[in-house]
């Protein structure tokens, strides 16, 4: 396993600081990652990067206060240069009352690696993945394709002068295709830790089938549907709730749904949304950021609100057990990182053919956050939205604009798919989405666009 | 850092590449936050690196790696170049840039106090200051203080013969109060929300925004937003001030006129335009009102460089002049692809470790006359917004919605009820269509957007936008549009 930056070579660069004089305790957290990305766009490659990057984050702790520094350079004089900014800098701070100290894996436990890994992903060379591209432009012929195929290798490590020390590494294969055939546009991606699990001629084919279904799309009126959201889309929603409301930070500052609805049912019988990166399909680490084995919680269990994901300060705060989902920014807070919504037991077909009056929708572009303790949300569909009616796929309709609260969208689900898909996120290389297609009884679309 | 990034150079040439250049970056960031009378996280961030880009037989490839030493050179290099190799087995149109004078130069921008060597007591105190006032105010759940520091030097080397080196400053900070109540959270920012106001220049810029002297209004403003009346849904007048007007020329001219989407090279990810290359000199984008430049050469905008990130003299260029669209912005490959004599300059990475995409400079709209006051007192009746609070648009830059922090109430010329979760909703052209005045000189003023997401992968890019308060009528307003 050829991670990009080794236990051997994260500890010695923590070594040079763990001891650092006149600090009380000493976290480093070593962070390596090679990524091959390549861009395709009117059917070509048109960017194709290979990059490596490193970087420790050194957090310092003096007394009741604490700082951190981080540097791309593992070398000793940088990692004591970094050390030492943020000794500094914690000097220069005020008392915090709030200061839980370094984890101690006497309290806390001591954390595994999760290895989401497998070589032959962590090793594809650039012309292979020219060479899978090529695969899936052959498959969508004159069309005018866009996407990426990205293969990339991530490694962490968490190091303390407490004791924590852990490490972990994970893979991840993404693929993701548009076809534009000149009337319509359909979508399909694919996302794993194994390059051998993304079969990018199935993507191709896919978002050829949806382009081509696409043809002829007409004006619908904006109203409330019951809807079908295909994975992608449900993944969206699933992403946007933890960002408003799954962490302890926002309980405290009063943000979040379980702020006001922590053991009230908030969600449909069937739905259970946790956080869960020992999950199958998920890519993540088995710790936080501070070392802290992560633990799985179900934010909602069965439609009832439990509780929020913590990290050491919040979970002392709010006097709530520890779970393991420090982000590395006590501004930020404890964050769930792999979400997962547990499998219902229909088809996607299924799901549509429940279905009278309403419309399918592949998935959403640019949602944003309106209301955050009701996860009120607003954003496009694109790349596909079909009506349906008497329980089968109909004509294609010009996107709507969605006006919805995630959280009454999940308290009006009325089926669920039993075939889960995992997404990587956006930005950044850290945790992974997984979500079934979704039945949706209410759903409102505010407005529409002209294609 | 010159020798080896050219020796980097001479190992990609002689690899076979056919053009080729290499970007050296030091960088540094400091991040403060501080909530009520503590800090809550204080980050200092260095970073080091290189990047090299390459054609090879028309395709583009590119390679980086933190790791500064001559054998790391000569393999990234190498490896940028069998990067390029594969590329140019999946492309139809080879890359083609149009000529750019060669540059020797140095530049950066001008500053009074570097913000990276403030005593950190000194910036701690003064954030402590402001969050203690908003904590006073009853009904305040969390008083929060930011403020963001960077600087960033970068040289740049290419196989044409330009050697540039640039070191650039940007600074921001502000405040925000949160009030929460039953279930319900207002919140309130100054002087702009999501970390607050940004620019390329020195701790002056904090010195002048006067957190403490702010505080106490913002979180009672929050406070009070928590029992004002909803915004109605209706169709009206519709007054936004400056930072909203940023957001608003940020996403529905900036985004669309970038020629990297207008051809397509989005389309995946970003998504693409409404406007397309025949629609220059032709389309009525908006009211004679709107002009709007693409201008790198402003003092204090976050789009403000010497050069661009693949050696491009800073420029100023009409996007949109009297209504009518008349310019995009370009990259030496795209300005070739549509047509053009030379690159704009607007091409820009995050960092050493990213691939240049074409990004937004400083979209400025140009100030028109009077003052926020005139613009109110021409309306019987309508709403007036201030400070961005939501954002979205669809992937060709069309149907786009927007959400601000507070609203008034315009009754026969003056601002009267508080709104609370004021939005609006419109269709690009339509709504820069019915846009019947901008504000004058007086009011304009170039704001910082630190946040803009684009690429894959996803690089962070911070942009400038000079603007002042507009007015538009007959706008779709309300929670459910």
């Amino acid at each position: 396993m050829n991670v990009p930056i080794s236990e051997t070579a994260a500890r010695e660069a923590a070594g040079y600081v763990l001891d650092l004089p006149g600090a009380d305790g000493v976290e480093v957290v070593v962070a390596g990652s090679t990524i091959g990305m390549t861009r395709y766009a009117l059917s070509q490659i048109i960017q194709n990067t290979v990059k490596n990057e490193v970087r420790a984050y050194v957090r310092v702790a003096v007394g009741d206060r604490a700082a951190a520094a981080s540097t791309n350079q593992l070398d000793r004089e940088h990692m004591v240069a970094a050390a030492n900014s943020a000794l500094e800098a914690a000097g220069s701070s005020p008392p915090d009352d709030d200061f839980p100290g370094l984890p101690d894996p006497a309290n806390v436990g001591r954390a595994q690696g999760v290895f989401r890994w497998d070589d032959a992903t962590a090793s594809r060379s650039a012309a292979a993945r020219a060479e899978a591209i090529g695969r899936l432009l052959d498959i969508t012929g004159d069309d005018n394709v866009a996407g990426i195929y990205e293969t990339s290798a991530h490694s962490y490590s968490v190091l303390s002068s407490t004791g924590i020390d852990c490490h972990d590494a994970f893979t991840r294969c993404v693929t993701t295709c548009l076809v534009d055939n000149g009337e319509a546009t359909g979508w399909a991606e694919g996302s794993s830790h194994d390059v051998e699990l993304v079969d990018v001629e199935a993507i191709a084919q896919r978002s050829a089938h949806k382009a081509n279904s696409g043809r002829g799309a007409v004006d619908a009126e904006p109203g409330t549907y019951e809807v079908v959201l295909e994975p992608s889309a449900s993944a969206m929603l699933l992403d946007f709730l933890s960002y408003t409301g799954m962490g302890a930070k926002s309980v405290i500052e009063g943000e979040s749904f379980l702020s006001t609805r922590t053991g009230m049912k908030v969600a449909a019988e069937g739905v259970t949304v946790a956080d869960d990166v020992y999950d199958e399909l998920s890519v993540g680490l088995g710790f936080d950021l501070e070392g802290v084995p992560k633990k799985r919680v179900a934010v909602i269990d069965d439609g009832k609100a439990t509780g929020p994901v913590t990290d050491l300060r919040t979970a002392r705060k709010l006097g709530v057990e520890l779970t393991g989902h420090g982000s590395g920014s006590a501004e930020f807070g404890p964050y769930a990182a792999n979400v997962t919504l547990a499998a219902g037991d229909k088809s996607l077909d299924e799901l549509i053919g429940d279905v009278d009056e309403g419309f399918l929708v592949t998935r959403f572009h640019y949602v944003n956050v309106l209301d955050r303790p009701t996860a009120y949300l607003t954003g496009m569909t694109r790349d596909g939205i079909f009506r349906i009616c008497g329980g089968a796929v109909a004509e294609p309709v010009h996107n709507f604009r969605f006006a919805q609260s995630a959280l009454d969208a999940l308290a009006a689900v009325e089926g669920i798919g039993r075939d889960r898909v995992a997404f990587a996120p956006d930005y950044g290389s850290f945790g992974s989405t997984v979500a079934p297609p979704l039945r949706i009884g209410e759903f409102k679309f505010a407005s529409r666009t002209s294609h | 850092m010159e020798e080896f990034l050219q020796k980097a150079l001479d190992a990609a040439v002689a690899g076979g590449a056919d053009y080729a250049d290499v970007r050296g970056v030091l960088g540094a960031t400091e991040s403060l936050s501080v909530n009520g009378p503590s800090v809550e996280s204080l980050e200092r961030s260095t970073s080091e690196g290189f990047g090299v880009r390459v054609l090879v037989d028309g395709a583009w490839g590119y390679a980086a790696s933190s790791h500064l030493n001559d054998r790391e050179a000569t393999r990234i290099a190498q490896q940028a170049v069998e990067v390029g190799r594969a590329s140019a087995t999946r492309i139809d149109q080879p890359v083609e840039l149009v000529p750019e004078p060669v540059h020797t130069d140095k530049w950066q921008t001008k500053i009074e106090r570097d913000p990276i060597t403030v005593p950190l007591e000194e910036k701690v105190e003064l954030l402590a200051s402001a969050t203690a006032q908003m904590q006073n105010v009853s009904g305040v759940r969390v008083a929060r203080g930011t403020m963001d520091l960077l600087r960033y030097t970068q040289l740049f080397l290419s196989s044409e013969g330009s050697s540039i080196e640039q070191t650039i400053w940007h600074t921001g900070a502000g405040i925000e109060a949160t009030a929460v109540s039953d279930g319900e959270v207002q919140l309130r920012s100054y002087p702009g929300s999501f970390r607050g106001h940004f620019a390329a220049s020195g701790y002056e810029l904090i010195e002048e925004m006067d957190l403490p002297g702010n505080a106490e209004r913002t979180a009672e403003e929050a406070v009070a937003l928590l029992t004002a009346e909803e915004c109605p849904t209706t169709e009206t007048t519709l007054v936004i001030d400056g930072h909203q007007v940023m957001l608003q020329v940020h996403e529905s001219v900036g985004h669309p006129t970038e020629l990297d989407r207008v051809l397509g090279m989005e389309a995946a990810f970003a998504g693409t335009s409404f406007v397309g290359l025949d629609d220059r000199d032709q389309l009525r984008y908006g009211s004679d009102k709107v002009n709007i430049t693409a201008d790198a050469t402003i003092p204090g905008g976050l789009g403000s460089f010497g050069y661009d990130d693949e050696g491009v003299e800073a420029q100023k260029v009409f996007l949109i002049e009297n209504g009518i669209l008349v310019g995009f912005q370009s990259s030496r490959e795209t300005a070739a692809a549509a047509g053009a004599d030379r690159s704009n300059g607007t091409m820009r990475a995050e960092g050493w470790e990213n691939f240049p995409l074409i990004r937004m400079t400083n979209i400025n709209l140009l100030p028109g006359e009077g003052s926020l006051d005139d613009l109110i007192a021409d309306v019987d009746d309508g709403i007036f917004m201030t400070t961005n609070k939501s954002w979205s648009i669809d992937d060709k830059r069309k149907n786009f919605q927007f959400g601000c922090e507070v609203g008034y109430r315009i009754k026969n010329g003056r601002l009267t009820t508080m709104l609370k979760n004021p939005r609006y909703t419109g269709i690009t052209p339509v709504f820069w269509g019915s846009c019947d005045a901008v504000a004058g000189p007086d009011e304009w003023k170039v704001w910082g957007t630190p946040n803009c997401g684009k690429g894959q992968p996803g690089q962070t890019m911070r942009v400038g936008h000079g603007t002042s308060p507009a007015r538009f009528r007959n706008v779709s307003i309300g929670v459910d549009q």
